[in-house]
């Protein structure tokens, strides 16, 4: 036990503190190219007081702190320590659903709330989350929203921050802040009858504080609790496929639904894609893969809580026939794939092994906002980088989910690699690299930019980065929050 | 004070001669009287924001930038505003250079597939609107109304008004944005700034357009913001909004895919409850407390005059005297209208169903006088193009909002009939209009999907009047004191008050310190006091960026 | 009315730039969405009636001199009238278009008017005419028509030609068909030739309030002396001056456009088209015709509040927004020309684009002038139309004068109808 850890034992009487060896390395794998740094220890706090008193803790000694929500593994890199003796604040341990109101359709969860918690006690009440596609059970809801996932309701996103609304932030300098409505923080019940809740996301007053947590990696402080926007549990739910030969063919017909708000969920896979989230394991997958047309537009219909059946027949008569106008199909079922099963499973977070891992045990993926007029441009692109290094480009998973209710496109590839063949390994990194470059030459908009990305993006675009290292001095002027990760 | 010859003669070089004026009757008509309407802060008679030291109409970001650099060497204040509605896009300060941005007035692009318009500051809501129809798409146009320039709304102040629900208010809508920072320096957000497009503002990594905009915008005081996308959404209605009528009684039939409702309830409880409800059910294209603005007693008179071409205020007093409108009247107390849009045959089919439902589960009733077509079909017009804003000061010239609760339906249902009650005795004295204590407006549905709603009470008065505009001040000031008594705070009748003061200069830092130190909150004040001094260090703005020191 | 009757209406201007604007429930597009020409070209606030009322508020205050700018500012306006129609959607207590006037009339009376028009001023002292041209020609036009002369004949209707079309060789044909028609249609119609005299519009809407006052009353003594019933003028300027304008100096005589007179006949079948006029037209709305050609309505009053707050007026006061102006005439005769395909602009009817000859602006600013005209002309070529129509024959030079090369053409409606017949 170092010197440092006594001082925060100290401090933090409460909170538990780890520094147990596979732990500790658990945290120290290099992630693209970054240089991985072992950590010093783990903190895990209990309460916002605590985390308050870590960061300021860490101003005074000057200690790097990475901040961790979701359970292992961590496949974007984000949590690497890339400076020398960091300090893990592990916050899995505040995972309060603080409050569920259905009337507002909010609910305020700390950062170790997982999907996996919060989904049947939205459930409960009545409610549910709009969810990114199959998260890891361990997956933090809060780190989810703060590193903008994409959600597979496009139709619910009215802004890129949503369902994210307001905010306790303790900021890099050790500061207690509210963000959006925050400061109605609804902890008197009488609140919640009233209406002072915690419902706004933006501000308050005329900075977005929310927004510079925002995709940050934890560089700008630590979010202690937030509420979220829910939707209605739906009565009545169905799921549909919409197989189609080429991407373009598909993308028109789901520009239209994106112009209607048609489709509760609305996304697009290829085949592998498909494969990766159906099959059960590695074994199934060819098989699977087989039986799945090249590309597929996955429509879910809910039907909320008035004339539920109603709606989800109107919807499904009209989306059938927007389908039929663009000469496609709108099927319930793909060969083995159901989508009554599929629609369950999306409303779930990710059974094990974790979807993207099923084919070779690790994935890395390329993830970029686009339009989805200019992805079947993209995954000609990735397809030509795979194909010039030799690696198989049907393996590669694509999903393009709209995003911000169809104004842009998350497009992502998925990349399957076998950990244990040093060759593929290689390959994949170098697949990534290449890719990544050419993408963002193409016009790929890195707006999550991990690990190798940050470098790419920052160096295109002087004014946001100077603007970004301004906004950093203010909030974490000593640079105690996850240094090194984006431009800091 | 006049402009030096030779900073006037380098503007001049920027803008050319036909684009800088210091003639006294030219500033002057850059100046914005605080006595008609206040925009939240006063009203204040026979006041009118300082002249400024220059107007400039810059033709592009070039010349934006230019005139922001030549006014940080000579450290000269400099306020630009677009369609100049509101007392925020005035100076606050003597010899403030004015940038009036009206020749910046390109739509750039309009995405079809994509659903977003690329826009200059001098497109207004009206013009954005029937351009994009015309291919199939809509854009929201806040409460300012459709006079008002889009982007100065997206960026700079709050942009909610009636197509929040289904359009998203304009802080949803914002995507990529070109900002001549308070430096010269020009910051793209986004997409934007790594070449890829106009689609998304936010990011690389922390948002910073956040810095740009939060909840409100930065009210003209941070830089100049030149171009940026704004989101659309479908519009599944004709090209052009087919026009009938009689000016102004203008009206628009538009197809079966389109219904506009006046609804009423029985109590503020089912108000909300209903609200919550159409939230819940995804339905509803527009949705607003629109004609209260009003007020509760002289609504539907007024809505009679608005839709007959051979009346006036003048006919006022008779409409009231008949029973018929007052049974109306009466019947239409706690009401909003809603606007329901099928994208297709089933889908307003079904709204229409579910919204039935809604009343009949929250004791709703359908207000059958609005549905007369010459009067629904003025109403899906008013509320589409939302080019009537200027009713607000039909009464006497002047007019200004109290109290505006905002948050959950819920805070305002149960805080509207006190703050009606509040205003109903001050009627009495004479300042203001007297209109039946609620003239409550405002959206059903304060951002995108609903979940807030805004209570605006309107009171007019007649600002050539000095007992009028006097008293609705004092008034104002006793709608302080209720709001904080009851726990609403300061009301919106005081919002700007802390930026500008009776003589229209900026108040006192005193007054601003010891207003921010009250407010929950002071650490976000002191937070843009620091992000003040990094992005606009020579402080070339004014106090409509609110700020409090460090110590 | 002085300028200082309009102090409190400068209080209560919203400063909302409607009108900048064409009423926006009828914009169809970014292109043609103005309907200020004064500040559309010039651009600055003061050149909107927003600005003239702060114009006018610092000069009641005396918080401004009065420089070039100024006049500059006042005489800019064309007083097209567009201004008080946009306004005039929310408003019911604010006149613009009565304020701009005021406005020129008070900078006539200091002494501040412009030297182009003083010129005008000073020819028509002296010819009677605002075409800086000699008295004594001003019936040539009809010396080949066997038409009554009055005072020395008699006739009951009385077609006044206006000095545009007395002198402008290029045009004036639209007057002698326009006799030539009532005559066929059978109608007792007579002119005054050289003792026709201006009606003195176009001065009045340069700020020249006496000098108006003085022909008013003239041409009224003239036509009570003549036993005139009826006056038809084929000049929107001449109709509007009449029409709204002489009443209050004692006018009580009928006033019809030609085009009002030409519809009745239409209507009553007294009027038929024989032959085929194979043309794509649109029409341009005059703006002394449309907006500005309501009917006078005396009124006397004062204001007066209710419901503590509201003004209103007693007795009710005329609202003049451009409702009942003359629209529907012109249209229809177009329609029922045999051959003509008539399409309508974006601007048209109350919120149509002024032709730029208003107001004394082509007399003193022809660059601004022109530009209007050519603006109005893009926008009759957007229409798919090979013809650009009017009632008007100010508008009508305005036009030809600004169509260059161009391959519109213009016609007067009058042109038209003959050809049809």
């Amino acid at each position: 036990m170092n010197g440092k850890m006594t001082d925060l034992m100290n401090i933090v009487k409460e909170a538990e503190i780890i520094d147990d060896p596979a732990v500790i390395e658990s945290f120290a794998h290099g992630y693209r190219g970054d240089v991985p740094m072992r950590p010093m220890f783990m903190v895990k706090p209990k309460n916002t007081d605590e985390v308050q008193k870590i960061v300021r803790w860490a101003n005074e000694t000057c200690t790097p702190l990475v901040p961790v929500s979701s359970g292992a593994p961590h496949l974007r890199g984000g949590t690497v320590p890339t400076a020398p003796g960091s300090v893990i604040v592990d916050l899995s341990g505040m995972d309060r659903i603080v409050k569920v109101d259905r009337r507002n359709r909010l609910a305020l969860i700390e950062p170790g709330v997982t999907y996996t918690t919060l989904g049947p006690e939205l459930k409960r009440h009545g409610l549910r989350i709009a969810m990114p596609l199959l998260p890891r059970k361990n997956k933090s809801v809060l780190t989810s929203l703060l590193e903008r996932e994409p959600v597979v309701s496009p139709r619910y996103q009215w802004n890129m921050m949503e369902p994210l609304r307001a905010l306790e932030i303790i900021w890099g300098n050790g500061d207690k802040f509210y963000s959006g409505g925050g400061v109605f923080r609804g902890e008197k019940e009488e609140d919640w009858k009233r209406g002072l809740v915690p419902v706004w996301g933006p501000g308050p007053g005329q900075l977005d504080f929310y927004k510079f947590v925002s995709a940050a990696q934890g560089s700008m402080g630590i979010v202690t609790w937030a509420s979220v926007k829910c939707e209605v549990y739906p009565e009545c739910r169905k799921l549909f496929f919409v197989p189609a030969d080429r991407l373009e063919e598909a993308i028109e017909f789901v520009y239209l639904l994106l112009r209607y708000r048609f489709g509760d969920e609305l996304f697009l896979m290829n085949k592998s894609c498909l494969a990766y989230v159906h099959a059960r394991n590695a074994d199934e997958l060819e098989s699977v893969k087989d039986t799945l047309p090249s590309w597929a537009v996955v429509v879910g219909i809910t039907g909320g809580h008035i004339l539920s059946k109603d709606r989800v027949e109107a919807r499904e008569k009209d989306i059938r026939d927007i389908a039929r106008g663009f000469g496609l199909k709108f099927i319930p079922q793909l060969r083995s794939l159901s989508g009554k099963e599929f629609g369950e499973r999306i409303m779930r977070p990710c059974e094990e092994p974790y979807w993207k891992s099923r084919y070779s045990g690790e994935v890395q993926e390329v993830f970029f906002l686009t339009t989805l007029d200019r992805t079947p441009g993209f995954v000609a692109a990735m397809n030509e980088e795979a194909d010039g290094l030799e690696y198989p480009a049907e393996r590669i998973g694509v999903y393009l989910q709209p995003v911000h209710q169809g104004v842009g496109c998350h497009c992502e590839f998925i990349i399957p690699f076998d950990p244990d063949s040093r060759m593929d390994t290689r390959k994949t990194e170098e697949l990534i690299r290449k890719s990544s470059l050419r993408l963002s030459d193409q016009g790929a908009f890195f707006s999550r930019p991990y690990g190798i990305w940050a470098d790419m993006v920052y160096d295109r675009d002087a004014g946001t980065k100077t603007a970004t290292k301004k906004i950093k001095e203010i909030f974490d002027p000593n640079n105690v929050m996850n240094p090194g990760k984006l431009c800091f | 004070m006049a402009l030096p010859a030779n900073v006037y003669k380098d503007l001049e070089d920027i803008v050319g001669s036909r684009n800088i004026s210091g003639d006294p009757a030219v500033l002057d008509s850059y100046r914005y009287s605080l006595a008609h309407t206040a925009i939240h802060l006063g009203p204040f008679f026979d006041t009118f924001t300082p002249r400024g030291a220059c107007v400039l109409l810059p033709g592009s970001t070039e010349e934006v930038r230019a005139i922001v650099e030549l006014c940080n060497k000579h450290k000269i204040k400099f306020k630009a505003s677009s369609t100049f509605w509101s007392a925020q896009g005035f100076p606050s300060e003597d010899d403030t250079i004015q940038l009036d941005m009206r020749r910046m007035d390109r739509i750039l692009d309009i995405d079809k597939k994509n659903m977003f318009a690329v826009i200059e500051p001098g497109v207004i809501g009206a013009t954005l609107q029937a351009e994009v129809m015309k291919v199939g798409l809509n854009t929201h146009i806040p409460g300012s109304g459709c006079s008002c320039s889009t982007l100065a709304s997206a960026t700079s102040y709050f942009g909610s008004g009636p197509s929040n629900l289904y359009g998203g208010w304009h802080y949803d809508n914002l995507l990529g944005l070109e900002w001549v920072m308070p430096t010269g320096e020009i910051l793209r957000t986004g997409s934007l700034g790594q070449g890829c497009g106009w689609f998304c503002g936010e990011g690389p990594g922390p948002s910073m357009k956040g810095v740009a905009r939060g909840f409100l915008g930065s009210k003209g005081s941070m830089g100049v913001y030149t171009k940026c996308a704004i989101k659309l959404f479908a519009w599944p209605g004709p090209e052009c909004l087919p026009v009938e009528g009689t000016i102004p009684a203008y009206r628009t039939p538009l197809p079966d895919n389109f219904k506009a409702y006046t609804v009423a309830f029985p109590s503020w409880k089912a108000w909300a409850d209903a609200a919550y409800a159409i939230w819940d059910a995804g339905i509803g294209y527009l949705a607003h407390r629109q004609f209260n603005m009003f007020g509760r007693d002289l609504k539907f008179a007024m809505v009679k005059i608005l839709t007959d071409p051979t009346k006036t205020l003048s006919d006022l007093e008779e409409l009231l005297a008949d029973p018929e409108v007052q049974e109306i009247t009466e019947q239409s107390k706690r009401e909003f209208q809603i606007i329901l849009v099928g994208m297709t045959k089933r889908d307003i089919e079904w709204q229409k169903k579910a919204f039935d439902e809604i009343l009949e589960r929250t004791g709703g009733w359908k207000v059958e006088a609005m549905d007369e077509p010459h009067i629904h079909d003025w109403v899906l017009l008013y509320m589409i193009r939302l080019g009537h804003k200027n009713l607000n000061l039909v009464f006497g010239g002047g007019y200004d909002g109290c109290f505006g609760l905002l948050g959950a339906a819920d805070y305002g249902a149960s805080n509207a009939e006190e703050a009606a009650l509040f205003k109903k005795k001050w009627e009495k004295r004479g300042a203001i209009v007297d209109a039946g204590g609620d003239c409550m407006m405002g959206p059903i549905g304060g951002q995108g999907g609903g979940g807030t709603c805004l209570w605006e009470n309107f009171t007019c008065f007649d600002s050539a009047d000095r007992e009028s505009t006097e008293g609705t001040f004092e008034f104002f000031d006793a709608c302080t004191r209720f709001g904080l008594e009851k726990g609403w705070g300061v009301g919106m009748e005081k919002w700007n008050a802390v930026a500008r003061g009776p003589d229209g200069k900026t108040t006192s830092k005193k007054k601003r310190d010891t207003i921010h130190l009250g407010s929950p909150q002071p650490s976000v004040f002191r937070y843009q006091h620091r992000v003040r001094e990094a992005f606009n260090p020579n402080d070339l703005g004014d106090a409509y960026y609110e700020t409090l020191d460090d110590t | 009315m002085a300028l200082e009757d309009f102090a409190l209406e400068t209080d209560r201007c919203s400063q909302c730039s409607y009108c900048k604007w064409i009423p926006f429930d009828q914009m169809k597009s970014w292109r043609f969405a103005k309907n200020c020409p004064s500040v559309s070209y010039n651009n600055f606030n003061s050149y909107s009636a927003r600005g003239r009322y702060a114009v006018s508020r610092s000069l009641i205050k005396k918080q401004i001199p009065y420089t070039d700018t100024v006049r500059h500012i006042v005489f800019s306006c064309m007083t097209c009238g567009s201004c008080d129609v946009s306004c005039k959607i929310c408003r019911y207590n604010l006149y613009p278009l009565e304020m701009v006037r005021e406005l020129k009339f008070k900078l006539v009376e200091d002494g501040q008017d412009l030297d182009e028009h003083r010129a005008v001023i000073e020819s028509l002292k002296k010819e009677q005419n605002t075409m800086m041209q000699p008295k004594a020609v001003r019936g040539k036009w009809a010396e080949d028509l066997d038409v009554p002369r009055l005072f020395s004949q008699k006739a009951e209707i009385l077609f006044h030609a206006g000095c545009r079309l007395s002198y402008d060789t290029e045009i004036q044909s639209s007057a002698v068909a326009a006799v030539q028609i009532l005559q066929k249609a059978g109608l007792d119609v007579g002119i005054m030739g050289e003792r026709e005299i201006c009606c003195g519009g176009r001065i009045y809407s340069m700020g020249y309030r006496d000098e108006f006052a003085r022909f008013a009353g003239e041409n009224i003594a003239a036509w009570e002396k003549a036993g005139v019933k009826t006056v038809v003028t084929s000049c929107a300027d001449g109709y509007h001056a009449f029409k709204r304008l002489y009443p209050e100096f004692g006018s009580r005589v009928e006033v019809l456009h030609t085009v009002e007179l030409l519809h009745r006949l239409i209507m009553a079948k007294k009027l038929e088209f024989h032959s085929e006029v194979p043309m794509t037209v649109t029409y341009h709305d005059p703006c002394h015709l449309g907006r500005q050609g309501e009917p006078y309505v005396p009124w006397n009053g004062v204001e007066k509040k209710i419901k503590n707050q509201i003004i209103v007026y007693e007795p009710e006061r005329p609202r003049y927004n451009g409702a009942f102006g003359v629209y529907d005439p012109p249209r229809e005769i177009l329609e029922r020309i045999p051959g003509v395909r008539f399409l309508e602009m974006e601007r048209i009817r109350e919120y149509s684009w002024c032709c730029g000859a208003g107001g004394g602006v082509r007399e003193a600013y022809p660059e601004y002038s022109g530009w209007t005209a050519a603006e109005r002309i893009a926008e009759a070529k957007a229409t798919g139309a090979e013809a650009l129509v009017s009632a008007c024959p100010w508008c009508e030079r305005n036009f030809m004068d600004a169509v260059g090369d161009d391959s519109m053409k213009v016609f007067d409606i009058i042109d038209l109808v003959k050809l049809a017949m």
